[in-house]
């Protein structure tokens, strides 16, 4: 067990519908050598074309659509079974730098945490959210802390690493996007020791067409209030 | 018989007999639907019954303890369909994932 190869970390990028984003995206983390693991999440165009010329990524294919959450658990338990040590989770929009992975395996490789979160509001000048993100992301901390017990800077952030020990004890059932508020409360439930991490988040025309708006989140909220009387 | 009265029990007589047909699986289910049909037809025929009975549960009127009642119900059945598609969506998400998974493992 090797914590610092990078061939130990797998790098778990679900996404649906994405153009040629992505490829910029998986050219990024190639230089890092890490294990990226690509999970379609049954895109209505198989982008397999533009990523044929890219032979060193693992490629899932949901038959259906599902919904992110459920994408990133087929990565997890796929890394698992290839030996992953080190699990990271990575939007595909292009939200995320690769050079801020390293810093989020850190405390991981050092033992001093079994998952860390990334977060764009420990530091200033992280990411350019607009105003409306803004409020909604900090009313997000506080649902989060009603629903799961941890008050976290960064209410939903993409960007999370973790080791075996925590990939393991995570489940995620949401199918869609309550599953950010999942993480944290199989961290609370197994005490598994977290870590938030300084990170950019860099929106781009792209991405903010892609994602989510700020109206998901009475989505996301109804999800997590039926999580909680279901599970 | 007043023009509602007929108007409900064929309703009731056509939902019956639309479940006869589909579910004749268990008995159970046949007795628990048969007094359920049952009832229905004697509340409508004779809608005193459900006044005195309404009455003695301190509501004004018949129809409105059927109302009361009927919201209840729908809020059991609401409740109860959301579990069952809850259940579906994880099976799906399993089949479909054990797939994904298997056929990546075959490249």
């Amino acid at each position: 067990m090797n914590l610092n190869n990078p061939n130990s970390v797998f790098v778990i990028i679900p996404f649906y519908n994405e153009n040629t984003v992505i490829s910029e995206v998986i050219e990024s983390l190639v230089p890092y050598n890490y294990q990226i693991v690509l999970v379609d999440d049954g895109s209505a165009k198989s982008p397999i074309d533009f990523l044929k010329d890219i032979h060193s990524v693992y490629f899932l294919h949901h038959k259906v659509n599902l919904g992110q959450g459920a994408a990133i658990q087929t990565g997890i338990d796929f890394a698992l079974r290839k030996g992953a040590e080190l699990l990271v989770t990575f939007d595909a929009d292009g939200q995320h730098l690769a050079s801020d992975i390293q810093s989020l395996l850190e405390p991981l490789q050092n033992k001093e945490a079994d998952i860390c979160i990334a977060s764009r509001f420990l530091e200033k000048g992280k990411h350019n959210a607009t105003k409306g993100r803004k409020i909604t992301l900090k009313a997000g901390r506080w649902v989060n802390y009603f629903f799961t017990g941890l008050f976290l800077s960064d209410a939903h952030n993409g960007l999370r690493a973790m080791n075996r020990i925590a990939a393991k004890k995570i489940r995620l059932k949401e199918n869609r996007m309550a599953h950010a508020s999942e993480f944290l409360i199989a961290i609370k439930k197994n005490k598994l020791r977290y870590k938030e991490i300084p990170a950019s988040v860099v929106y781009s025309d792209y991405s903010r067409k892609k994602g989510q708006s700020v109206f998901s989140s009475v989505r996301i909220f109804f999800d997590l209030v039926l999580h909680k009387l279901f599970e | 018989m007043t023009g509602i009265k007929i108007l409900l029990t064929t309703g009731v007589a056509f939902i019956a007999v639309y479940f006869f047909l589909r579910l004749r699986n268990s008995i159970f289910d046949i007795l628990i639907l048969m007094l359920l049909i049952i009832a229905a037809v004697v509340f409508i025929l004779f809608p005193d019954i459900t006044n005195s009975i309404a009455n003695k549960l301190g509501v004004g009127r018949g129809a409105d303890l059927v109302f009361y009642t009927s919201i209840l119900i729908f809020w059991f059945a609401i409740l109860k369909l959301y579990a069952r598609i809850r259940r579906l969506e994880q099976i799906i998400t399993q089949v479909v994932r054990k797939d994904a998974i298997d056929e990546a493992e075959k490249n």
